[in-house]
């Protein structure tokens, strides 16, 4: 019978706010056996990076150790003095922590950066030191790593800066590696290859491994044990693929119904196509309304409302010498239609110029050269004040990052008014009616109208965007990146409302993600791009079972614990 | 691949669901009353101790300032000779100076000139700095090139020197100007070279927030670029300028100080601390008469010192990197 | 970076003729006869007076006597005082005093503020880094003409541990006072920035890591924590330099040392226009080449910030 590596006991973290603690961790357990891998799930707040910090006492600003016992290797280290703490950190546990971007010294070589850590734990000095980083870059499957050595962590691309803090946490060969969100800040393919290398790696020096992520699909694809944290407690612990087949509590079984990788499986596509159904009708009725009313743009009822033609944007980046620049072709000759009701996804990885596209079509953007065209009519040709403000009310965006896409000095109800005051439209006692109904729609009580955006969560400021986006009435809403910020639980709350809403309004979608497992639940037609090109070009069905082109393939598998048969 | 049978210390083990009950993932606090940004910069504010000191500080600042004669009922103007460079005693608390002026009585009349230089040249800076450092930064391109070399073309001359060239040139023109007269010429010139600074703050503020997704959205809408810069723009621009300002208020006391005691500031006619420290210069030599350097300059260092605590303090409270931790 | 290098000192061309242009009004661009006010109460010839005019381009329209200045200028020819020196002598001797005084008193106030500034961070709310907030508050909130009057009654006057003025010979050890004296508010600001920063960086990720890595202590605030936060410092530090120099007008006044602000001042006070106009030139010039400077120095520091 193997001993365990490392065994948590009844764990209680507090953070120190003035002279109360606030508990961060309440009573979690856990136990890790050499070589094995162990995954801590848990949406943000839970905890579970806590956790794994508070095990080699890093924990940021005032957090401690109220209660509790860490065993680690048949030795309490709980609380340890300062140099026995040192002593194990490095040589016993290693850390590969979460964003590649910020965790590497911006102005130490890579190399060097590497090399302090086979000298502190005194494994090689000197030029054995400098050959031995090289062979652990290698390792962590670095190409051409001598050179790479001596060079920045600028001069990295995320996944190298990664790879090679996987080096360093495995540079001096601990027992166990703490992986903290190894992989969350990468685009899903290098995401894949990483954790594919990290595993083989780790089994090959039979390190146990300590993952911590809020995906569930991932959590379930890497470990063999699986430890379910909500608010600071540990809910749920057991072998990850019985967790995820037969989940017992009931937040294990909200979390496995709303991870998108996992139920996108299950979701019927008749879902989705009662959606569209409802969506088609309603939009067709309300477009032949507006061309019938409105002369201002004219027109008429097409079933693409939106069609992107020959769409191309050149950034002009300065050059080597001055007077020079250098042509960056972000968008490249992307042409699409987005028929009346339904929704079109965009999906790329970052730089794939999607989120540019997304741009060009708000007109918050000139295209170098192509158009834009809303119900066959040129968006650029809309010169008259009037036109352009009759087009404005008709297409709406909703942004990324629920902290950025509201004026924080703004009150809700002025956030939402202001659509409305800015097209003129109605009377005060009208538009706060208005107002009520939109945070009805979006399913906020009205008592919202009088806070602030610093007040709310990620979750509920994302849905006053959408309340503010719908005050217009628009026929089109771009979605851009939309829900990509949020927590699992929320982000299939707002696609669930989402669909609502265009089932019942007839909206129009133009849905901009990195992520190709929301898709199925949203979209309708799919536009695949990379480096600014549009790679496959067809419906959300087609995409998922018979996908054409390599670069498709590549992102499906990479969608992580899209392998996972679940017995439904 | 998983463990068909679990090891000791990793069986299934589910939470009574009592004990971790579900919570809402949408629900509002509406009990507390709702709280906007200044709101809670207030909030935060209220519980810093630095801040309530330089406020009594200041409020007892501003009634000497603006009711000197609550103080003192002796003049600062009038000379007892005989009693000339006395030490304190009971009634002259802060002794006489050589001329034999009232010292206690010259520090609380002094009061005017030092502070009210300092906020007028602030309103002033921040005023010119701020609209042209927010349309630099909004506008950008050509409007921001022009823009940022003039304040560059005014920055690269050192304040003090910039301004004791233009106090002399402006002694020619405007020679008796008297006392409001000689304050706003200090106030002018120590404005025409502090402007750039606010400049840059503030382009660096709107720069910041012009690129944040709220402003796309308000563009989206359709609303105009005017009406963009004045309504989200700036006023989230403003937590820096108003550190700044604050900060740089008591800077400008400094620095009408030093001009005055470079002989250059206010005439000598106007009772300032600035001109005080200057005669008082000549009057200590070899260490006795220590009294009547000590009280005017300990006077315009309490309030220096009142400014800076504030503006520290204001710095925290808006200082959103501060407010995470 | 030669391109960057040429690039910034086109930039630095209007800048320069601006701020000369701007002093240059100031100074001449003011109704009342220079040559009548040289000579007071003395009666001048017209025949005098033309010749002094003419000697002083003054016969001219402002825009030409601003652009003979210039001209002048560019080969170092600063043209003479109404008291018939060349500016450029005037200049030449004072400068050198100036930059000694202000060089020293950069090192003063960059070795003291960045290890008190550095340690008062790592102590965050202990009784130093109090006291270290309160002694640079202090600094800044009382006038430097006031310390310094303070630190040369003490260590001048009655200690008699430095000499209380400088005078003619301006040695490095008779300016050690007056040096800390005008490094004082610098210190003041070196101190707090260096003490911020090593804050911040102290909760930045990549420190953490080095933690994880098992570095001790103090190899972490070593290698990571002070290495990182001395960026901000070393270019404020960079800029500081001119605003030293110019700052130096007052320390020079209280210690009588023969600098280019003692130079300048005299000359405001005499109405000596070429040379109160020469010497801002030149500290303009001094502001324009240490911003380059700084920039340059920047990228020297941090890897990541490449000039094109």
């Amino acid at each position: 019978m193997t001993e365990p590596l490392l065994q948590i006991t009844d764990l209680q973290v507090a953070f120190r706010a003035g002279k109360t603690d606030i508990p961060a961790v309440r009573g979690a357990s856990l136990t890790v056996y050499p070589g094995q891998t162990v995954a801590i799930v848990g949406e943000s707040g839970s905890g579970k990076s806590t956790t794994a910090h508070a095990i080699i006492d890093l924990l940021p600003g005032t957090g401690h150790v109220t209660g509790g016992s860490i065993v680690f290797d048949g030795r309490d280290i709980t609380h340890l003095k300062r140099r026995e703490r040192e002593a194990i950190r490095g040589s016993q546990i290693g850390l590969v922590p979460q964003d590649p971007m910020s965790n590497l010294n911006p102005l130490v070589r890579v190399g060097s950066q590497i090399k302090e850590s086979l000298e502190a734990n005194g494994i090689a000095k000197g030029k054995a030191a400098d050959k031995r980083v090289v062979e652990l870059l290698e390792e962590a499957g670095l190409p051409d790593a001598a050179s790479r050595a001596r060079q920045f962590p600028h001069e990295y691309s995320g996944g190298m800066r990664q790879r090679a803090l996987i080096a360093m946490g495995l540079a001096a060969r601990p027992k166990l590696l703490i992986a903290d969100e190894p992989t969350s800040a990468l685009d899903v393919t290098v995401q894949k290859q990483i954790l594919d290398h990290l595993e083989t790696l780790t089994a090959d020096l039979g390190v146990a491994v300590l993952l911590i992520t809020h995906d569930l699909g991932l959590a379930a694809e890497r470990a063999d044990h699986l430890v379910v944290m909500y608010k600071g407690q540990v809910v749920e612990s057991g072998p990850a693929l019985q967790i995820l087949k037969n989940p017992q509590h009931p937040y294990s079984k909200r979390l496995i119904s709303s991870a998108p990788s996992l139920a996108s499986q299950r979701l019927t596509s008749q879902l989705r196509a009662e959606v569209r159904e409802s969506s088609v009708k309603t939009a067709g009725e309300i477009a032949a309304e507006v061309v019938a009313e409105d002369e201002l743009l004219g027109g008429e009822v097409t079933t693409a409302v939106v069609e992107a033609k020959n769409l191309t944007k050149v950034f002009k980046l300065p050059g080597g010498a001055p007077g020079r620049s250098i042509d960056f072709t972000a968008v490249d000759d992307v042409s699409f239609r987005l028929r009346r009701g339904t929704t079109t996804a965009i999906v790329g990885e970052s730089g794939s110029g999607k989120s540019t596209v997304a741009r060009m079509v708000l007109d918050l953007l000139e295209p170098t050269s192509g158009s834009v065209e809303f119900d066959g009519i040129d968006i650029t040709s809309l010169r008259d004040k009037k036109q352009q403000l009759a087009f404005r009310r008709r297409v709406q965006p909703v942004f990324q990052n629920p902290y950025a896409s509201l004026d924080p000095m703004y009150s809700i109800y002025r956030s939402i008014e202001e659509p409305l005051r800015t097209h003129k439209i109605g009377s005060d006692k009208e538009r706060e009616a208005k107002i009520r109904d939109l945070l009805d729609k979006v399913s906020l009580p009205s008592a919202v109208m009088r806070r602030f955006p610093s007040e709310l969560s990620g979750g509920q400021r994302q849905r006053v965007a959408i309340a503010r986006a719908l005050a217009l009435d628009p026929e089109v809403v771009i979605l851009d990146e939309a829900v990509s910020a949020l927590d699992v639980l929320v982000q299939a709350q707002i696609l669930t409302l989402l669909n609502d809403l265009q089932a019942e309004l007839g909206l129009s979608y133009l849905f901009i993600t990195h992520d190709l497992a929301v898709v199925r639940q949203i979209a309708d037609d799919v536009l695949v791009m990379q480096n600014g090109k549009v790679v496959e070009q067809a419906t959300v069905t087609e995409v998922f079972d018979r996908p054409r082109e390599e670069y498709t393939r590549k992102l499906l598998d990479a969608i992580p614990g899209g392998s996972i048969e679940l017995a439904s | 691949m998983p463990d068909m049978t679990p090891l000791p210390g990793q069986t299934i083990y589910v939470a009574p669901a009592a004990d971790t009950p579900l919570e809402e993932t949408g629900t509002v606090d509406t009990s507390a009353p709702p709280e906007g940004q200044w709101k809670e910069a207030w909030k935060q504010l209220r519980s810093n101790w630095i801040f309530w000191v330089s406020a009594v500080l200041l409020v007892f600042i501003f009634i000497v300032v603006l009711f000197p004669g609550l103080f003192t009922d002796i003049n600062p103007r009038q000379a007892q000779l005989s009693r000339s460079l006395e030490g304190p005693s009971a009634g002259h608390w802060f002794g006489f100076d050589r001329q034999g002026y009232d010292v206690f009585s010259r520090v609380i009349y002094g009061a005017r000139a030092s502070v009210t230089v300092g906020i007028l040249t602030m309103l002033f800076v921040t005023f010119v700095g701020l609209l042209t450092g927010a349309i630099a930064g909004f506008y950008g391109k050509w409007t921001d090139t022009i823009i940022s070399r003039i304040a560059d073309v005014f920055f690269a001359i050192p304040l003090i020197l910039g301004a004791i060239v233009l106090l002399s040139s402006l002694n020619n023109v405007w020679s008796n100007r008297g006392y409001w007269g000689g304050v706003l010429a200090v106030v002018l010139v120590l404005a025409v070279f502090g402007w750039p600074q606010m400049t840059r703050i503030a382009r660096g503020a709107v720069l910041e927030i012009k690129s944040l997704e709220f402003i796309d959205a308000a563009r989206a809408i359709g609303a105009t670029r005017r009406s963009n810069l004045w309504r989200h723009v700036i006023p989230n621009s403003l937590a820096p300028v108003i550190v700044t300002a604050t900060v740089s208020l008591g800077v400008y006391i400094v620095a009408e100080a030093t001009l005055s005691f470079l002989g250059i500031g206010l005439p000598p006619s106007v009772v300032s601390w600035g001109n005080d420290i200057a005669a008082a210069q000549s009057q200590v030599r070899s260490g006795s008469n220590l009294h009547v350097l000590f009280f005017p300059a300990g006077a315009l260092a309490i309030t220096v010192l009142s400014f800076m605590l504030l503006g520290d303090a204001v710095r925290d409270a808006l200082d959103p990197k501060a407010k995470k931790s | 970076m030669w391109w960057y290098v040429g690039k910034r000192l086109l930039q630095a061309i209007p800048v320069v003729l601006g701020a000369t242009l701007l002093i240059y009004a100031m100074v001449f661009l003011q109704p009342g006869d220079p040559i009548l006010a040289l000579f007071g109460e003395k009666p001048v010839s017209e025949s005098v007076k033309a010749q002094l005019e003419a000697q002083y381009n003054l016969d001219q329209p402002f825009i030409v006597q601003w652009l003979l200045f210039l001209g002048g200028a560019l080969t170092g020819d600063f043209g003479l005082s109404y008291s018939g020196q060349p500016v450029a002598d005037l200049i030449g001797r004072a400068f050198p005093v100036t930059l000694k005084l202000a060089l020293m008193a950069l090192v003063i106030e960059a070795v003291l503020g960045i290890i008190a500034g550095f340690y008062a961070g790592l102590r965050r709310g202990k009784l130093f880094d109090s006291t270290m907030l309160v002694v640079s508050l202090l600094v800044i909130a009382v006038p430097i003409f006031v310390l310094g009057f303070m630190l040369q009654l003490v260590f001048g006057v009655q200690l008699q541990w430095a000499p209380a003025t400088v005078g003619g010979d301006a040695s490095i050890t008779r300016l050690i006072l007056p040096a800390t004296v005008l490094g004082l508010v610098s210190f003041a600001y070196v101190l707090r920035l260096t003490r911020t920063s090593v804050v911040e960086n102290l909760t930045a990720d990549h420190v953490r890591t080095a933690r994880a890595k098992g570095l001790s202590e103090s190899e972490v605030n070593r290698r990571h924590v002070l290495r990182n936060s001395l960026i901000p410092v070393v270019t404020f530090l960079g800029a500081d330099l001119g605003t030293l120099m110019a700052g130096a007008i007052v320390t020079e006044g209280i210690f009588n040392i023969p600098g280019i602000g003692n130079l300048a001042y005299q000359a405001v006070l005499r109405g000596e226009g070429p040379t109160v106009v020469s010497v801002v030139t030149v500290m303009v010039l001094v502001y324009v080449v240490m911003s380059l400077l700084v920039d340059l120095l920047y990228a020297a520091l941090d890897p990541r910030i490449r000039y094109a």
